[in-house]
């Protein structure tokens, strides 16, 4: 049409307008992405369902990606600087020990349910996540350590008191395990708040419909305005809603994204990293800046009781062989227990050596040496372990099958089992059944090293005193005095320093074999815009919009 | 395990006449099954002569490659020789077939002989309860059993074994009542034979043909239930190749390498297809 409008066109003005036809298309997207657009629903395929969504246990990517639509924290970390900002709480103060937590609430904050978000809330909330109820079933969050009890001052003023120094803590209110929701949801048993609909938050969207298992539906909340600070968006959510779909191939996923029918996606794996950057479509692969994924060793079994056969298990992986295998990179080889955007990290790569000599050596001061089939023996036991796949983490039934392939190398056999989410949870509370096992836990705080080893939380190692009662007698007394120290310590380069010697301990005890840094990867469509992650990969979709 | 693959077999095939008499009519199709069965029974009992690749060990670098000249049917996410996996993954599926056809045969063969052999009450009961076994998806009884045994390739194999003793016991039961009416078997009683003798030496052998047919039609299904196990990781353990396995291992990187699923499930496909046309063959005979 536009060339019939033309005045008989010279060769030359021909060309000319035709280049300024082609500039004006190919800028037009550029000039758009300047200017956001409200509405449309985000099409969002999870690889698993959510569980139960009490925030504390919202550390489950499935829940946080939830969550952290659903709910409002009293700080925001901002994910570039690591800084914390304020959000539902305007200001805060913090005594010299850090025993004492004053937070100066933002007026005007309401839940979804029109309930006012005050200090009595907020006092609540925490008094639950930091002292856990048993009527409930909610237990202590990982990520409030020495709490006491809290104090409201004013309606808008909540103070908390705790028994011994909380450095942690300001860093703990701005995490996924902190989202504030209603009294009423607190009234809730844990175990009822696996439904979604039942989760009163204050955050921008809020849960529609819910078919459970398979989809749920969110909406934005129309009169939402207390976005964080610091956020480039303010105000209602520029998406009209969100809905979640649970497609558990990965190769489902893909082609749903690839043929449109979805807009973003978690858990994109290495293999088809190349072939979604090949169509224009968007990775995001936030790190998890925690505990690498790593495979927990159980001293607890006397197989590994013994610190040459964990050193051997150590020095007989090697991780740059999975990652060049399995990974992209999107996947930083672990040089550390934590990752190297880690907070404190230290660069132990030098403890992390691929030595399979050494790993013979030390195998066979150990006692334990080569039978006829290859496989190492002593006294007629042989060394052999069974551990399950973890269905969260990347391709982890190939990597540690990779790992197998090494440790075979050295006469060490691992069995790897997939089975069902029932033998696994059992099996995996007992050392005899697993001497070894999967695991990682992302969180951008120091305090992440005493979530996944200390007994009373993760308790990876598993020492007694924990949740597991099949465990005879492992407890190391110096480990958990050292975590105890990072969770109490408030000088906060002392704090660092102590997180490294957690490291090294952790390696020269060869307790875990830190194999890569994971990543949470997401694979969106080009035309959704502005996904932002807080600061362990979660997405959030606050600000996000489409361009379509 | 190829031990016991080779005795049960072998002797068949050995026979070329016995052979051909069993599988008459010989038609191309049927020849084509048989000679499926013999290289998949070949590659079980030998899989060292089929291919020089080593099925649990990869090469780093050469993963997700396409198929090729090097490698026929490509390479999976650890860089194994994908048709190195299938060679040794027969083995899996041949052994574990038999043990199940195995444990269902004696054990359902024995509960029906039983229950015919003796009738009255204790008929009533062992075929009400074989009745309830009957009453059970077969996968689901499979799994139920697994958790019990425990995961693992023999485990599955028993597993399915288990699931097929109600058809066997009501076939051979079937069997047994009408060959223990007949005037020979009377006979043998009215000539001072005692119960167990004539059971063992006229009933049974007399009553075993049906039973014999309709378990090598279930050897096809037998393969195609282990593989089931495994797909769904009750099977055999990684990095073991078995097809069900392979099937379910492959099946992530579809949208990149569509052979890692194909071509397991294809081999399920024509053996299972091979075995039940072969077994129909000699049902019919």
């Amino acid at each position: 049409m536009k060339r019939i409008s033309l005045p008989r066109p010279s060769r030359r003005a021909f060309g000319l307008w035709s280049l300024a036809l082609g500039l004006g298309l190919a800028t037009a997207p550029a000039f758009a992405q300047q200017v956001p657009k409200a509405g449309g629903t985000l099409i969002y395929l999870e690889q698993q369902p959510h569980t139960v969504l009490y925030p504390p246990a919202g550390g489950f990517y499935p829940n946080g990606g939830v969550l952290n639509q659903i709910t409002d924290k009293l700080t925001w970390q901002n994910p570039e600087t690591l800084e914390i900002q304020p959000w539902i709480a305007a200001s805060w103060e913090v005594n010299a020990e850090a025993t004492e937590y004053t937070f100066h609430l933002r007026p005007g904050v309401t839940f979804s349910d029109g309930t006012p978000l005050d200090a009595a809330a907020v006092a609540a909330n925490f008094d639950a996540f930091g002292q856990g109820r048993k009527d409930k079933s909610f237990a202590v969050s990982e990520v409030v350590n020495n709490y006491d009890r809290s104090e409201v001052i004013d309606p808008l003023t909540v103070r908390f008191h705790f028994k011994a120094p909380s450095p942690g803590f300001l860093q703990g209110t701005s995490v996924i395990g902190s989202g504030l929701v209603s009294l009423s949801t607190l009234d809730r048993n844990f175990a009822e708040l696996g439904d979604a609909r039942l989760i009163i938050g204050s955050g921008p969207f809020v849960v529609e419909n819910e078919v459970p298992g398979t989809e749920l539906d969110l909406k934005a909340r129309e009169d939402y305005n207390w976005g964080p600070e610091g956020h480039p968006h303010q105000g209602r959510a520029l998406l009209d809603g969100i809905k979640y779909i649970v497609v558990s191939e990965d190769s489902v996923r893909i082609g749903a994204l690839l043929s449109r029918q979805a807009d973003f996606v978690r858990q994109i794996q290495a293999y088809d990293e190349s072939k979604l950057r090949d169509q224009g479509y968007v990775l995001y692969a936030p790190p998890t800046r925690g505990v690498n994924n790593s495979i927990s060793i159980r001293p607890d079994n006397p197989l590994v009781a013994d610190l040459r056969v964990r050193q051997a298990l150590q020095h007989a992986t090697n991780r740059e062989e999975i990652v060049k295998t399995l990974f992209s990179d999107n996947y930083p080889v672990a040089t550390s227990v934590i990752a190297s955007t880690a907070q404190g990290y230290v660069n132990l790569a030098d403890k992390l050596k691929f030595d399979p000599v050494l790993a013979d050596k030390l195998l066979t001061e150990a006692g334990w040496v080569l039978n006829a089939r290859g496989l190492r023996e002593k006294d007629g036991q042989v060394l052999e372990f069974t551990t399950y796949e973890s269905l969260p983490q990347p391709q982890n039934k190939a990597t540690l099958q990779l790992v197998a392939q090494q440790w075979a190398k050295v006469g060490v056999k691992l069995n790897v089992q997939g089975g069902d989410a029932g033998s696994r949870v059992t099996d995996s509370l007992d050392p005899l059944k697993t001497a070894v096992l999967p695991s990682m836990v992302g969180r951008a705080d120091p305090d992440v090293i005493k979530s996944q080893y200390y007994p009373t939380n993760r308790n990876a190692l598993l020492q007694t005193g924990g949740v597991s009662d099949k465990v005879e007698s492992f407890r190391d007394d110096r480990l958990n005095g050292l975590l105890e120290a990072i969770a109490a310590e408030t000088d906060a380069a002392r704090r660092i320093e102590l997180v490294g010697d957690v490291q090294n301990y952790l390696l020269d005890q060869a307790y875990t074999v830190p194999i890569f840094e994971e990543p949470q990867v997401f694979g969106g469509a080009p035309y959704v815009k502005d996904v932002a992650f807080e600061a362990v990969g979660r997405p959030s979709f606050y600000g996000t919009w489409l361009d379509r | 395990m190829s031990s016991f693959s080779e005795p049960v077999i072998a002797p068949r095939i050995g026979t070329g006449r016995g052979l051909r008499r069993l599988l008459h009519p010989v038609t191309p199709g049927l020849w084509l099954s048989v000679a499926i069965l013999i290289v998949v029974i070949l590659w079980a009992v030998a899989p060292g002569l089929w291919t020089g690749y080593n099925p649990v060990e990869g090469q780093s670098g050469n993963q997700l490659q396409s198929p090729s000249a090097a490698h026929w049917l490509g390479t999976d996410e650890l860089g194994r020789d994908q048709l190195a996996r299938l060679i040794h993954g027969a083995r899996y599926s041949l052994s574990g077939a038999l043990t199940a056809v195995g444990v269902g045969l004696l054990v359902g063969t024995l509960i029906g002989l039983v229950a015919g052999a003796t009738g009255g009450r204790t008929d009533t009961v062992i075929m009400r309860l074989v009745d309830v076994l009957l009453a059970i998806p077969s996968l689901l009884l499979a799994l139920s059993f697994i958790i019990i045994l425990g995961f693992g390739h023999i485990q599955a194999a028993i597993a399915v074994g288990i699931t097929s003793i109600a058809a066997f016991a009501r076939l051979a039961r079937s069997e047994v009542v009408s060959v223990r009416r007949r005037e020979y078997v009377e006979a043998a009683f009215g000539s001072g034979g005692t119960f167990l003798g004539v059971v063992w030496r006229h009933v049974l052998p007399n009553s075993l043909n049906s039973v014999l047919a309709y378990a090598a039609v279930q050897f096809g299904w037998a393969i195609l239930q282990i593989s089931t196990l495994g797909f769904l990781g009750y099977g055999a353990p990684p990095p073991t190749p078995e097809w069900g396995l392979m099937i379910a291992e492959g099946r992530n990187y579809m949208t990149t390498s569509w052979w890692l699923t194909i071509f397991p499930g294809l081999f399920v496909i024509v053996v299972v297809l091979a075995a039940n046309r072969v077994g129909r063959a000699l049902r019919r005979n």
